[in-house]
């Protein structure tokens, strides 16, 4: 008997998310990490901000100071690595452009993150979230788990079921998971375990009785927008199966920012791209300067339109700047790597780029200019007129122009090599 | 007179290869004169490197190799997408270190062959036991 075609497919979304992505890019390189518990440290060597599933294991926590677990590092058998942002950002770029030919749609979320709209029902989708997770293992070296689910929240949630329950096997459907394996799971995770819900909101939501996700899906929604806001709202209702969270077009996080938009009309060319990126060098050095924060690695990327009868492309460079910055035309020309990878002709209908390997920008005070939205006068385009014509520090904006950091050579003793982004650091393969 | 430009989309079983051909005229009457005038310089990565997202550049240390023509200090081309054939030269892990060995998948096991008679191979019983990082596609020999 044939179903009813109506309504069948909806459309889904697919999380997929590196498993601790900075020790697994580390092991990518590195088989005899494999196994051993492994730190990653923040700049500075500073504190551990990755843990491997075996450092955990030992009981270590995101943020523990270095100088606190060295002396029992050896007792542990424990690996730091500093951070090595060449790398990481290139092996990000590398898995973006290959979960790019799974989905027409596909968001970076962050730098090891990313959403991806997917169509079908059980019998498809399930082997396609297992076929990413094999691709982007067998193709760039590192482990992630998926999460497919109507909304954006409950994907997100769907991934870290698929995580931390070896019984999904890193893949996790929301509609293949039975309702009373849902609600039990629910009522087991705390509120804060939700994608957007942190400490002082938990607070607020325990003392309304709020302690569980299942308790946040079964509040009054009108109740939730009232006390506390549309975002939270969203939140529930996302919880509840109803897609309202929209693609972002920029976020700051601990260590990355992201600029990235859809175009109202497509871009088809080399030197559109270059003044869409040139606007969001400015932003990003804008965003940059109001949290007191340098860049030290962009990565730019495109995407071609989804709904397009054409062939789609998801071109992404990894670039590695002189010095940690917040100049304006140094991110935009950065961005501009990406040009040369853009195809004339072909329909893009995204851009976006992200900093990642932030770091304080020492003495440099923000400047007010920055915070203004001077990319609808036009200034970024503007200044890269300027400069590509003269030269580049022939225009700066204020301290920004013409001055780098102060203090930009970090403490990174225990790096790794830059595998991929650095001719004389090649991975070395033993012929013996 | 039949001119190829543009996109074409491989498909090349679990992955989708875009490759972008040039303007090359097809042996069909005149060569086209705008040919003299396509500027794009050699490009060693379009030519050296089918699948850029899954290609990795290594640099070889040791000389059990040399059959092969790899020598100590030569870097390597490696695709982590190709499937590890019989006769393939592969970088596998071996002891938590990246080897470099020529693959044989016989009738009695596996076996990781150096191609210098000084060193010995290695039998394996099976390829699931194997970790194979990669398959060696062009060896950039330093002469």
């Amino acid at each position: 008997m044939a179903k009813p075609a109506l309504m069948r497919h909806m459309p889904q979304i697919a999380h997929v998310d590196v498993n601790c992505f900075y020790a697994s890019a580390e092991r990518a390189f590195d088989p005899s990490l494999e196994g051993r518990p492994l730190v990653v440290l923040s700049n500075n060597d500073g504190c551990a901000v990755t843990r491997s599933p075996e450092a955990k294991a030992l009981g270590i926590t995101t943020g523990e100071p270095w100088f606190k677990l060295a002396p029992r590092a050896k007792e542990w058998g424990l690996v730091a690595k500093s951070s090595n942002y060449e790398l990481y950002g290139d092996i990000s770029a590398r898995v973006m452009e290959l979960l790019g030919r799974y989905s027409a749609w596909l968001e970076v979320y962050s730098i090891d993150e990313a959403f991806l709209g997917v169509k079908g029902d059980a019998g498809t989708l399930l082997p396609l979230g297992r076929t990413i997770k094999n691709a982007v293992r067998r193709h760039v070296g590192v482990p992630v788990c998926v999460g497919i689910a109507p909304t954006k929240t409950l994907a997100k949630l769907c991934n870290k079921w698929a995580k931390n329950n070896p019984a999904f096997d890193g893949v996790c459907l929301w509609e293949a998971v039975p309702h009373d394996v849902r609600d039990s799971l629910l009522a087991r995770l705390p509120v804060d375990e939700i994608w957007g819900i942190a400490g002082r909101l938990t607070k607020r939501l325990n003392v309304l009785g709020i302690f569980t996700v299942q308790d946040l899906v079964r509040a009054d929604a009108v109740m939730i927008r009232d006390r506390f806001s549309v975002v939270l709202m969203r939140t529930v209702l996302e919880l509840r199966g109803t897609p309202c969270i929209p693609m972002e077009e920029e976020r700051i996080g601990r260590d990355q920012l992201i600029f990235s938009r859809s175009f109202a009309t497509p871009v088809a060319s080399a030197d559109g791209l270059r003044q869409v990126l040139s606007i969001y060098g400015q932003q990003a050095s804008a965003r940059l300067f109001k949290h007191g924060l340098q860049a030290k690695v962009l990565t730019a990327f495109a995407a071609t339109s989804p709904f397009r009868q054409q062939e789609q492309a998801y071109p992404s460079v990894c670039v590695s700047l002189p010095m940690p910055t917040a100049d304006p035309l140094l991110l935009t020309r950065a961005a501009h790597a990406l040009l040369p990878h853009i195809r004339d002709g072909l329909k893009y209908a995204k851009a976006g780029i992200m900093l990642t390997d932030l770091r304080p920008s020492g003495n440099q005070s923000p400047l007010e200019l920055f915070e203004n939205r001077h990319e609808e006068r036009g200034i970024g385009p503007l200044l890269d007129n300027v400069s590509r014509r003269f030269g580049r520090g022939a225009i700066g904006l204020g301290h920004a122009g013409i001055k780098s950091g102060l203090d930009w050579t970090m403490k990174r003793d225990m790096r790794s090599p830059r595998y991929t982004t650095h001719w004389d650091e090649l991975p070395v393969v033993k012929a013996a | 007179m039949g001119v190829i430009v543009g996109p074409r989309v491989i498909d090349a079983g679990a992955s989708l290869f875009s490759v972008l051909i040039s303007p090359v005229a097809v042996a069909a009457g005149f060569p086209s004169p705008a040919q003299d005038y396509f500027d794009g310089r050699i490009d060693l990565n379009a030519h050296l490197i089918k699948d850029i997202t899954s290609t990795f550049v290594v640099r070889v240390t040791g000389n059990s190799m040399e059959g092969a023509g790899i020598s100590d200090g030569d870097e390597l081309i490696v695709n982590r997408a190709l499937e590890p054939k019989d006769g393939s030269v592969v970088i596998a892990v071996l002891d938590g270190e990246l080897t470099v060995k020529r693959l044989r998948i016989t009738a009695t096991g596996i076996v990781l062959q150096a191609e210098n008679p000084r060193y010995q191979d290695i039998k394996v019983s099976a390829l699931s036991e194997l970790t194979i990082w990669g398959v060696a596609t062009r060896c950039l020999h330093h002469v």
